[in-house]
């Protein structure tokens, strides 16, 4: 299959203008522009089918044509599993400067998605963090139960959280997690010598770690009391974990055991296929049914089984189109399930196995019966 | 909780001779047979309401059970593995092997969690032909309870000896504690629930464990000489993948398809497709709606396939996705009314795919049947416990063993007598 002939704009063009749409919501807090969104998103597309054969077969697949569809809602998505399928770059990949890869709970193979630049997941991820974790422009001590950047340096998630240490903590990042094991007394110590000094601090971590840390801290009656403005960032789930709780009773522990109120608790949404995230909304921070909303140059759209956008309020599978992905593909089908509500969402999570209501094996079925 | 068993009251039905119990429950069976029984018509709501599934599904479900469940059947089960019906009713002669008793093994306990209809049925039935004293976890559609209404019309000292507890919750005190007095146990549910459930039992109780396995489907060449015969298949095996919405451990949710037959895998798997829509007329899908994670795997299958890799096929009347040539890495998509076709060279290739993803097949159909010798082999080699005619995978025999089990010989104890 040849490439589309009509002409796109060059990498380095993209990144420019990707980069200035990001500053600008950024720095000035300017109200994005939603034309300049479309228009971005379209030539976005137009590069990917260009460069990225796996992505320009699929799109010629699903739409029967090459051409840029008139509105952006329309682009094409990949599952995200098309990451463990394919690479998915409009680059050789020799010349990636970083690499990341999908955890691959559920299947054998992880996913890898390439970065041309890291430049962009950069100014993405910060100017997205400072927003919606950093209203208050605080300066905090980052305490992250996630393994540390240098020693899993595929971990996009240990990679972001490495660049908001670096950038906005008053001390370098420290990480908590080795290998398998978490290290909950020396997370203890650190913890108690900046609550000395009243620094305040940012815990980042997944459900699971945290589950896990809580669960120590109540065998060993530890309690903590964190400087004022202290957070904490809860991210990802307990997917193929063996211990899964509802969030509002994880964030009633988290706060009990921190002496910190629920709203200084966020979850943050974010993906390794995606370089942009999404945060609870602080309106939302005080209820159940927190809502997600993020940068504007990450979008979604709630669509049903067939792939057709379904109207506000209806649950549906979340698609992400982010133009920080330049270099891989622009937009996401994920596997979550949630609804639209006012400019965010609810994220209800994903259903990863089929009901069962027979005597049928399914495929977690299938994985535990060998644990 | 139940009503407490109560032992030692019961003499007249130690008395009661076997084939008295067998007349007793193929009578009231009987009863079941009739689609207008007022208690078939409402439970067949309550399963619908359990189960998801469609009424002519359900139907046919209570069809298969109650017309299996018939004298003919009970007794050629119990002779085929007791030697004879009058075993359970004494010391009966066995040539040099002296004479033998099938006495009861005492208390059956019945727990059925997340199963298609009617499974714990088959187990309490049999094991009151053995004079067992019966408890079944009864299901929300009260299945159980409902029959043995009929039962106590039929033989009320036959039906005393069948308890029914609605579903309480697993860690009830009381519930756990007839589990921990249980002779033995018939359990079906995940693998987590059989391990949850044989926790509670004392290590010298019997335990019958069924956990969730599937089926496949295998298909030799010379099934499909012609577009005729592979039409004829094509129905046949829709008809096994989406009885029960795919749910049930005899779904089938892998062909294998042996190259080299009159027909390509491309037009076969066209045929199945469109059998699948045909299908549906006669057993509607429970729900019109493709789940989550059907759409998940399609949508997978479909960026694969963007690649030249398999095809996906989405049938949305029938509500089925039947996928062709998925990743032989990763097991069979084992999702509800999901298919996948493989096209193979033969037998070896089949067992080295079922070994290799450890599949925990229950039965596999096969065309043409009797299949030929080598594919008897390789299904012997997959463990699967039944061999079936396609289009007869959800029909087993009710007289044959169920799961490699023996329908009743799991709730005798032998007492010899020597020559």
């Amino acid at each position: 299959m040849s490439a589309p002939s009509f002409a796109t704009l060059s990498a380095a063009e993209l990144d420019e203008r990707i980069l200035a749409f990001i500053e600008a919501w950024h720095t000035s807090r300017a109200v994005a522009n939603e034309h300049e969104f479309g228009v971005l998103a379209r030539e976005l597309f137009a590069y990917q089918v260009a460069e990225n054969a796996p992505y320009r077969a699929f799109v010629q697949s699903v739409r029967g044509s090459l051409e840029a569809p008139d509105d952006w809602r329309q682009i094409p998505a990949v599952p995200a599993s098309a990451f463990k399928e394919a690479t998915l770059a409009t680059f050789d990949i020799r010349r990636a400067e970083a690499e990341f890869h999908t955890s691959g709970t559920t299947q054998a193979r992880a996913g890898r998605h390439y970065l041309e630049r890291a430049a962009l997941y950069r100014a993405s991820l910060l100017a997205g963090f400072d927003r919606f974790m950093l209203p208050d422009g605080a300066r905090l001590a980052y305490l992250n139960l996630l393994p540390d950047a240098r020693t899993q340096p595929h971990s996009s998630l240990s990679f972001m959280m490495q660049v908001v240490g670096d950038e906005r903590g008053v001390r370098p990042p420290a990480f908590y997690v080795q290998g398998e094991e978490l290290e909950v007394a020396r997370f203890c110590d650190d913890l108690a010598a900046l609550g000395r000094a009243n620094t305040p601090v940012c815990i980042t971590g997944t459900a699971f770690a945290f589950v896990a840390l809580l669960d120590t801290f109540e065998r060993q009656g530890l309690r903590f009391t964190l400087p004022g403005a202290s957070r904490i960032m809860e991210t990802g789930g307990f997917k193929g974990r063996v211990r899964s709780v509802e969030r509002p009773a994880l964030y009633a522990r988290l706060s009990e055991a921190f002496g910190i109120a629920p709203q200084a608790i966020v979850a943050e949404y974010g993906m390794t296929e995606l370089l942009s995230q999404y945060y609870d909304t602080p309106a939302s921070r005080a209820g159940d049914a927190r809502v997600k909303a993020g940068p504007p140059w990450l979008r979604t759209v709630v669509v049903d089984a067939e792939g057709a956008e379904v109207a506000a309020g209806t649950i549906g599978f979340l698609r992400h189109v982010d133009l920080a992905n330049r270099s891989s593909a622009i937009a996401i089908q994920t596997e979550d399930r949630g609804y639209t509500i006012g400019e965010g969402f609810v994220l209800l999570g994903r259903e990863t196995a089929a009901p069962l209501r027979g005597c049928s094996l399914n495929a977690e079925d299938l994985a535990a019966r060998y644990d | 909780m139940p009503r407490t068993w109560r032992r030692g009251t019961t003499e007249p039905f130690a008395r009661l001779g076997a084939h008295r119990i067998i007349d007793a429950v193929a009578d009231a069976a009987k009863r079941w047979c009739d689609a207008d029984f007022p208690l078939r018509v409402r439970t067949t709501a309550a399963i619908r309401e359990r189960t998801g599934y469609s009424e002519p599904v359900v139907d046919y479900a209570l069809d298969r059970l109650f017309e299996a469940l018939n004298r003919d059947a009970l007794t050629a089960a119990i002779e085929g593995e007791l030697g004879a019906v009058d075993a359970l009713d004494g010391f009966v002669a066995r040539g040099e092997r002296g004479t033998a008793f099938a006495s009861p093994v005492g208390r059956l306990v019945v727990v059925a969690s997340e199963t298609t209809i009617g499974v714990a049925l088959p187990p309490a039935l049999f094991a009151l032909c053995a004079r067992c004293e019966v408890l079944v976890r009864d299901r929300s559609d009260a299945l159980v309870r409902a029959f043995s209404q009929t039962l106590a019309e039929e033989r009320p000292d036959v039906a005393a000896r069948l308890h029914v507890n609605d579903a309480t919750a697993h860690d009830d005190p009381a519930w756990l504690a007839e589990l921990a007095r249980a002779d033995a146990v018939v359990a079906f549910g995940s693998a987590a629930a059989l391990k949850a459930i044989r926790a509670q039992t004392p290590a010298e109780t019997r335990f019958i464990a069924y956990g969730h396995r599937t089926s496949a489907s295998y298909v030799a060449r010379e099934a499909l000489m012609d577009d005729a015969a592979a039409q004829h298949v094509a129905d046949d095996a829709a008809l096994d993948a989406l009885l029960y919405d795919g749910e049930g451990c005899l779904s089938s949710h892998a062909l294998f398809l042996e190259r080299g037959s009159g027909v390509d895998l491309n037009r076969f798997t066209a045929m199945v497709v469109a059998a699948c829509g045909r299908a549906a007329i006669e057993f509607p899908p429970g729900a019109v709606e493709m789940h989550p994670s059907v759409a998940a795997y399609r949508n997978a299958a479909s960026f694969r396939a963007s690649r030249g890799y398999g095809r996906v096929m989405w049938d949305a009347r029938a509500c089925t996705l039947v996928a062709l040539e998925p990743p032989r890495e990763e097991p069979p998509p084992l999702l509800p009314r999901t298919l996948a076709l493989y096209a193979i060279d033969g037998p070896k290739d089949f067992a080295l795919f079922a070994q290799t993803h450890r599949l925990p097949l229950e039965a596999v159909a096969a065309a043409p049947f009797p299949p030929r010798d080598d594919v008897v082999a390789a299904i012997l080699a997959s463990g699967a416990a039944r061999i079936a005619r396609v289009g007869m995978l959800q029909a087993p025999s009710f007289a044959a063993e169920h799961g490699g089990i023996g329908r009743i010989g799991p709730f005798v104890r032998w007492v010899t007598r020597d020559p």
